[in-house]
């Protein structure tokens, strides 16, 4: 399994696999790219068990605050996949195909709240320097 | 334009103001001051919350710090502080008033941020969520202070609509005002029309320069306010304290109108608090009068507000809470017996009062700021503190005895706090 890459440290949390950062040094446009990441979206496999690539980040001090700053039905819904997920990994047991959750259907929906949580920090540090 | 000269011995200090077709009200006064002071004064108090949004006021005047379109919060706070300045907001049941001071130099600095904050505030849910805390903790300070629950309890029941709103979050919306309500707000009120850009110490170009450009993103006059209605009611809260807290008002003069003057100078007639430390009030009629009803410790003074469209002029008592009938009584006996008529010795010594109280807040630049951008929002012109004077001046007996007699025959309202068990009603007055 691969897990999402701390954008700030740029350490492989789980080490070996192949990193998504990789591939875009490959083509950025293309049928050929979207096949090739369609591909690696579904030999990733946290999708088996339901779950969106943001359900599975790394929850650091950042994440957290992002995370707080969801709103409610989003967050909402993060913890019923969450849960289902654990459900199924205690069971052992995978999604049928038809539920499992498609590389279309996937959305970043912290991309936005983290990214502006790391912005935030980050001009604190600069301030902080003067 | 509207020039006023004001000449001092050594330097001519000149107030200009400037209306531009957007509706925005510019004024300036350059006093040559190391420090500048400039205000943006919005018709937005809390008389203009609506029903669904009691509170939001409130909200707005904890949420100027919050992050803008053009910095963040953290970036407001560390921009302003970095410059040695200081930016604050204030806001009564008219007005908003967001204010930011600093040295000359800097004025670009700060005023960078006070546009940010009047003009594209974003309102951030999670920011927003977080001053619940700081609602419950004003909330909680203005319980400490009985005054305040006796003021805004009076306005509570002298108005049906608008003036009896309260400048607090009510207990049921706190935690339930959120960036919507804000941005609606803000959307239907801070309008041009409605704004007025002041400066202490500033040159009067720079300020048009910046009114033009960047306070010109919401133009028309918003949605139209109501008119106030004043109904005349009583609302007595019951509680433990042993002084009894209590005001009683009828409906008094709105700004603008002949009459203003003929009750500030009335006020002062029957007394304002002391002005002296620990001084014998021997100038306060209320004072002097209600000494002999009790022997116990009491205060009494005058009270009197203008809106701009209606105001209230009444007594203000505290009292040991087993006298509090006899004071009440015996202060409205004063205001009756100074409508029969009042001395020119009297009237002289309010006048006199009232024109220094006037001067003498004019001395700060936060109480200049306010008087400026006041006056600025409610008539487009800044009248020079010798205008005012004369106006004070021109008040005659007559006016004075007719502004108490308003009061007597007025329908009455009346707000009390404390332990009421000898304290009248307002029919029993």
């Amino acid at each position: 399994m691969v897990s999402y890459q701390n954008p700030v440290s740029h350490q492989l949390i789980d080490g070996g696999m192949l990193l998504k950062e990789w591939q875009t040094a490959f083509a950025t446009t293309g049928r050929l790219l979207v096949s090739f990441r369609k591909w690696y979206y579904n030999a990733a496999g946290f999708n088996k068990i339901g779950l969106m690539r943001d359900d599975t980040i790394h929850e650091d001090s950042d994440v957290k605050e992002a995370l707080r700053r969801l709103p409610e039905k989003v967050y909402n819904d993060r913890m019923f996949r969450l849960k289902r997920a654990l459900d199924l990994s205690m069971k052992q047991a995978v999604l049928p195909k038809e539920q499992r959750t498609q590389y279309e259907e996937d959305v970043h929906y912290l991309e936005p709240y983290l990214k502006e949580v790391i912005r935030e920090r980050k001009e604190v540090e600069e301030w902080s320097k003067k | 334009v509207d020039l006023q000269w004001s000449d001092t011995p050594s330097i001519s200090i000149l107030s200009l103001v400037t209306k531009l077709p957007s509706g925005l009200v510019i004024a300036s006064l350059d006093n040559y001051s190391p420090a500048s002071r400039i205000g943006v004064f919005v018709k937005a108090g809390c008389r203009y919350e609506s029903p669904d949004n009691q509170g939001v006021t409130h909200l707005l005047r904890l949420a100027a710090n919050l992050t803008t379109k053009g910095a963040s919060a953290f970036r407001i706070c560390r921009g302003v502080e970095a410059v040695g300045g200081s930016l604050g907001v204030t806001s009564s049941r008219e007005n908003m008033i967001y204010s930011v001071d600093c040295l000359r130099d800097h004025i670009d600095t700060v005023m960078e941020y006070l546009i940010n904050v009047t003009t594209a505030p974003e309102f951030r849910p999670w920011e927003v969520s977080d001053l619940t805390s700081r609602v419950k903790m004003d909330r909680a300070l203005a319980a400490q202070s009985p005054q305040m629950g006796v003021i805004e309890g009076l306005h509570g029941a002298a108005y049906k609509n608008t003036l009896s709103n309260s400048l607090y979050c009510p207990d049921y919306m706190v935690g339930h005002v959120d960036a919507d309500h804000m941005h609606n707000f803000i959307q239907n009120n801070f309008t041009s029309a409605r704004m007025a850009l002041v400066g202490l110490g500033v040159d009067h170009d720079v300020l048009k320069q910046v009114g033009e450009q960047f306070l010109n993103i919401r133009s028309g006059m918003g949605t139209a306010g109501t008119k106030a209605q004043y109904r005349g009611g009583e609302v007595r809260v019951q509680n433990g304290s042993s002084l009894v807290h209590s005001a009683v008002v009828s409906e008094g003069a709105a700004v603008g109108t002949d009459e203003v003057m003929a009750f500030s100078v009335l006020q002062h007639v029957l007394g304002v608090g002391p002005h002296i430390k620990r001084g014998s009030n021997s100038t306060s009629k209320l004072i002097q009068g209600v000494a002999k009803a009790t022997a116990d410790p009491f205060d009494a003074s005058a009270f009197n507000v203008n809106y701009s469209d209606s105001g209230l002029f009444g007594v203000y008592t505290i009292s040991q809470s087993a006298a509090a009938g006899d004071v009440i009584k015996a202060a409205i006996g004063q205001v009756k017996a100074v409508a029969s008529g009042v001395s020119e010795a009297d009237l002289t010594r309010a006048k006199t009062q009232l024109k220094a109280e006037y001067l003498m807040s004019l001395e700060s630049s936060e109480g200049l700021l306010d008087a400026m951008g006041s006056q600025a929002l409610t008539r487009g012109a800044y009248h020079s503190p010798e205008v005012i004077a004369q106006m004070i001046d021109s008040v005659s007996a007559t006016d004075v005895a007719n502004a108490a007699n308003k009061f007597v025959s007025g329908k009455k309202s009346m707000a009390s706090s404390g332990n009421l068990v000898k304290t009248p009603f307002v029919d029993e007055i």
